[in-house]
């Protein structure tokens, strides 16, 4: 096989060329050698398993008609391959196949396992690195592969802004945007949410994206998302529920930070997207007011910024409550449990009206 | 010696008669609950499928949203294969107990209850029964249960359950010999207090409360005798309905002498629920006992936690027939195969292959474009890495291979996915009886849910119309 490319000046000791090549001829002259051992022990290859989720989600991109997949596959020779010189940078790359495959692929294994499957007929750019032996085509392997991920606080604040993208993705979208709304806009979490582009901020991103991802799944939000202005009525209900907060708490809220006050920490916030559910969902709260009526039976037992917390059996101190599931989970229940008696409680009495059945409303 | 004493509850001529109009009225077939048949309520855990899942590009669209894109058996089949559901609380789980839902989902059915959350809260659904237990499989290895009767009856309450069963522990070692309170060892007696005061606190927390549910006691035991004197115990306290608890590891003869020893004790007007009956498909030998109701998943499971009998088919007479599913692993997905390849056993693109292969030739005969053998063959090809980890020409003779073939060759010979005509099987064809991911696995025993009900209705037509020889002792129990 002969290949028409471009050769880049980088090193004495390698060639690096790059060319364009349809899928199925890159895994003709490329194998894929994934990592493992041999009757004596002895490692070979290096490429981890295929990722069945990673390749399908790629497939599902490159199906559509205006996919482009810019960056290339990276293939490995060490011999069995001849480079003639065309000057001005341009080579013949010639590969040959008359014995086992000489090639090994580098990087994109998942790219070329969706693109074997795919009825398209797609051409991709190859970066192919001719080097001396098989010890120095692994430390490519290691160093390509080692690269660090962006931040996921940078990735998520620019998700809202780039479209059609992976279900995955564009559900933590739409949670990155009301989080970015409750953060810019004239709302009780102005300025408070930490964001790559709000580093004074003091709520995680990430912690509020969880909350409102759960809400719009499982939660109030999911109807209220729905309906007309639904992502205005989602900020809406949070900034009302937030303000609320402030409300009951106000000495555990204003100049407080996670290390000083659990109420403006990972475990705390977590914790409050569940009472702002049940208060919404049962209670059928939506103003700042109903919201606010609805926590006042947790005023005094809370201890988020001092003192201790008494749950079901279990005594911790007021930040011995960490970002960690079980005890996200334990306050969680431990404060649903007391509005949930709260809202049985109002519930029995309601059908025996008062004298002045706002009285209890104040 | 007591025996089984059922009552005869329903006219034979009318019940025939009201099943046939049953039958043909389509849609929803409502089974009536007047009569006394026994209900078989389903154990659910999260049992639902993507109706929108595309088997030859074997996935769901890419939006698919878990749960709210699914459908559970009643929403597929356009019916309810059963009389009930039963959620337990160690499934639905907690801060204590980690249970099958994610955490939304546990607090999004807390908020809205277990009808609207089964989404059986329709008009065709409103008969059929929400019960609620403990799951005491979840705590068995603690000294005590982590639930309060209150908490048990507050969640039955809130969730809008119909039957609520009492905060149980679950007694081991069974002894069939052991009469009245004899025996038992500390443990199994703690247990037994245990489970008989959080009844009468649970039993007491239901009436202040007002509870919307009907409360049932759990019986535990370390043998027919005290199961009797637990069933005496909880009939005492005001129960009328009971539920026995820990039979999943009893064999089918001492349930029935545990039904036998609390059927002698107990008034007839007592309703016995069995919980976790994992005996299902030998219920027709339970007729005699005047089981209310039970519970069961074991259609369900046993579509893919058994060996061999995966699919069933009504059979002769009162019968069932069973077929063994064909499998097919997803080559990249499957734990065992992604192991060997990475342990560098296999090569996956050379397992892709093979599974395609087997794929392909299955849909092929289920054309009639691919002959039995040939079939038969790229199946076990393919099957050979997974049964005994190399490659096929290396164990082609290996016995449980043979076997395979030998099951799998009578599945693909009598093709019973065409000899049913559920929905499930009408559109999944082949792919129903493959035994490939929670897509094909769970439909397949959806579909055995639905033979399972239709099963269960035969076996209570004919106790109604073939009354067997003990009618006199039966009528006198009627009567009482």
């Amino acid at each position: 096989m002969t290949y028409l490319a471009v050769c880049a000046q980088q090193s004495s000791e390698h060639k690096v060329l790059s060319f364009a090549a349809k899928a199925a001829d890159v895994l003709r002259f490329a194998a894929i050698d994934r990592i493992g051992r041999d009757a004596q022990g002895e490692l070979s290859g290096f490429q981890r398993p295929q990722v069945a989720a990673h390749i399908r989600e790629i497939r599902d991109y490159l199906e559509k008609p205006d996919a482009v997949l810019p960056n290339p596959i990276v293939v490995a020779f060490t011999d069995r391959v001849s480079v003639e010189d065309l000057g001005n940078g341009a080579v013949q790359l010639a590969i040959d196949m008359s014995s086992s495959v000489p090639g090994l692929v580098v990087d994109g294994q998942q790219r070329l396992s969706a693109l074997a499957d795919l009825d398209r007929d797609f051409q991709v750019f190859v970066s192919a690195l001719i080097c001396r032996d098989e010890a120095e085509l692994r430390r490519q392997f290691v160093l390509i592969n080692n690269t660090k991920p962006l931040p996921k606080s940078l990735i998520y604040e620019l998700l809202p802004t780039v479209g059609d993208l992976p279900p995955r993705l564009s559900r933590r979208s739409v949670a990155s945007d009301l989080t970015a709304r409750l953060n810019f806009e004239n709302t009780a979490l102005k300025g408070y949410i930490k964001q790559h582009t709000c580093p004074e901020g003091i709520i995680a991103d990430t912690v509020m994206q969880k909350i409102i991802m759960e809400s719009l799944s499982n939660g109030v939000m999911r109807e209220l998302i729905r309906g007309a202005k639904g992502e205005e009525r989602c900020v809406r209900l949070m900034s009302n529920f937030f303000d609320a907060v402030k409300k009951v708490w106000p000495e555990a809220w204003h100049g407080q930070k996670p290390n000083t006050s659990r109420l403006l920490h990972g475990a705390g916030i977590q914790a409050m997207g569940d009472v702002m559910e049940v208060l919404a969902e049962r209670g059928e709260a939506r103003t700042v007011e109903d919201f606010r009526t609805g926590m006042e039976c947790l005023k005094d037992k809370t201890a988020w910024t001092a003192g201790e917390w008494h749950m079901d059996g279990e005594v911790r101190r007021w930040n011995g409550l960490q970002n960690v599931n079980r005890d996200v989970a334990l306050l969680k229940h431990y404060l649903v449990g007391i509005v949930k008696a709260d809202l049985r409680k109002k519930a029995k009495r309601a059908p025996a009206p008062l004298l002045e059945p706002t009285a209890d409303r104040s | 010696m007591g025996g089984p004493r059922p009552c005869l509850e329903r006219n034979p001529v009318d019940l025939a008669a009201h099943h046939q109009a049953q039958r043909s009225s389509g849609a929803h077939r409502a089974r009536s609950r007047a009569g006394g048949s026994m209900k078989f309520i389903f154990a659910d855990s999260l049992d639902y499928v993507d109706p929108a899942f595309d088997f030859i590009a074997d996935r769901s669209p890419a939006e698919r949203q878990p749960y709210w894109d699914d459908a559970y058996p009643h929403e597929i089949l356009g019916y309810a294969p059963y009389d009930g559901v039963l959620v337990s609380r160690g499934i639905v789980g907690d801060h204590r107990v980690k249970g099958k839902y994610t955490a939304s989902q546990a607090r999004r059915f807390r908020l809205v209850g277990a009808r609207k959350f089964l989404r059986l809260d329709k008009p065709e659904f409103a008969h059929l029964d929400i019960f609620g237990d403990c799951g005491a499989f979840t705590y068995v290895q603690d000294e005590k249960p982590p639930y309060t009767p209150v908490e048990m009856a507050e969640f039955y309450d809130e969730c809008g359950f119909t039957h609520g069963a009492s905060v149980d522990h679950i007694i081991f070692d069974f002894d069939a010999g052991l009469a009245g309170l004899a025996g038992g060892s500390t443990d199994a007696r703690q247990r037994f207090d245990i489970t008989l005061e959080n009844a009468e606190g649970f039993l007491r927390e239901a009436k202040v409360m007002d509870a919307g549910f009907t409360p049932m006691g759990v019986i535990q035991g370390w043998s027919p005798g005290s199961m009797a004197e637990a069933a005496r115990r909880l009939v005492a306290m005001g129960y009328d309905y009971l539920a026995l608890g820990g039979m999943v590891p009893l064999k089918s003869p001492e349930i029935k002498l545990c039904l036998e020893a609390i059927r002698d004790t107990v008034p007839a007007s007592t309703r016995l629920h069995i919980l976790g009956f994992a005996k299902a498909d030998d219920i027709d030998s339970f007729h005699g006992y005047d089981i209310s109701s039970f519970d069961t998943t074991s259609p369900l499971i046993r579509a893919f936690k058994d060996a061999k009998q995966n699919y069933y088919l009504p059979g002769d007479g009162l019968a069932l027939r069973y077929f063994t599913s064909i499998r097919v692993p997803q080559a990249i997905e499957n734990p065992k195969l992604q192991r060997a390849v990475k342990k560098g056993m296999f090569r996956a693109e050379e397992l892709v292959r093979l599974e395609a292969l087997a794929l392909g030739s299955l849909r092929a005969f289920d054309r009639d474009e691919a002959g039995l053998e040939e079939t038969l063959h790229h199946v076990l090809v393919y099957s050979a890495p997974l049964v005994e980890e190399k490659p096929y020409e290396d164990c082609a003779a290996s016995p449980s291979l043979a076997r395979l073939a030998e099951r799998y060759r009578t599945t693909l010979a009598e093709r019973p996915w065409k000899q049913c005509s559920c929905k499930i099987c009408r559109d999944a064809a082949i792919d129903v009886i493959i035994f490939r991911g929670s897509n094909r696995n769970k439909r397949r025993g959806i579909h055995n849910l639905a033979v399972y009900q239709d099963h269960i209705e035969r076996l209570d037509l004919k106790r109604a119309v073939e009354p067997s020889d003990d009618l006199p002792r039966r009528l006198c129990a009627a009567e009482q």
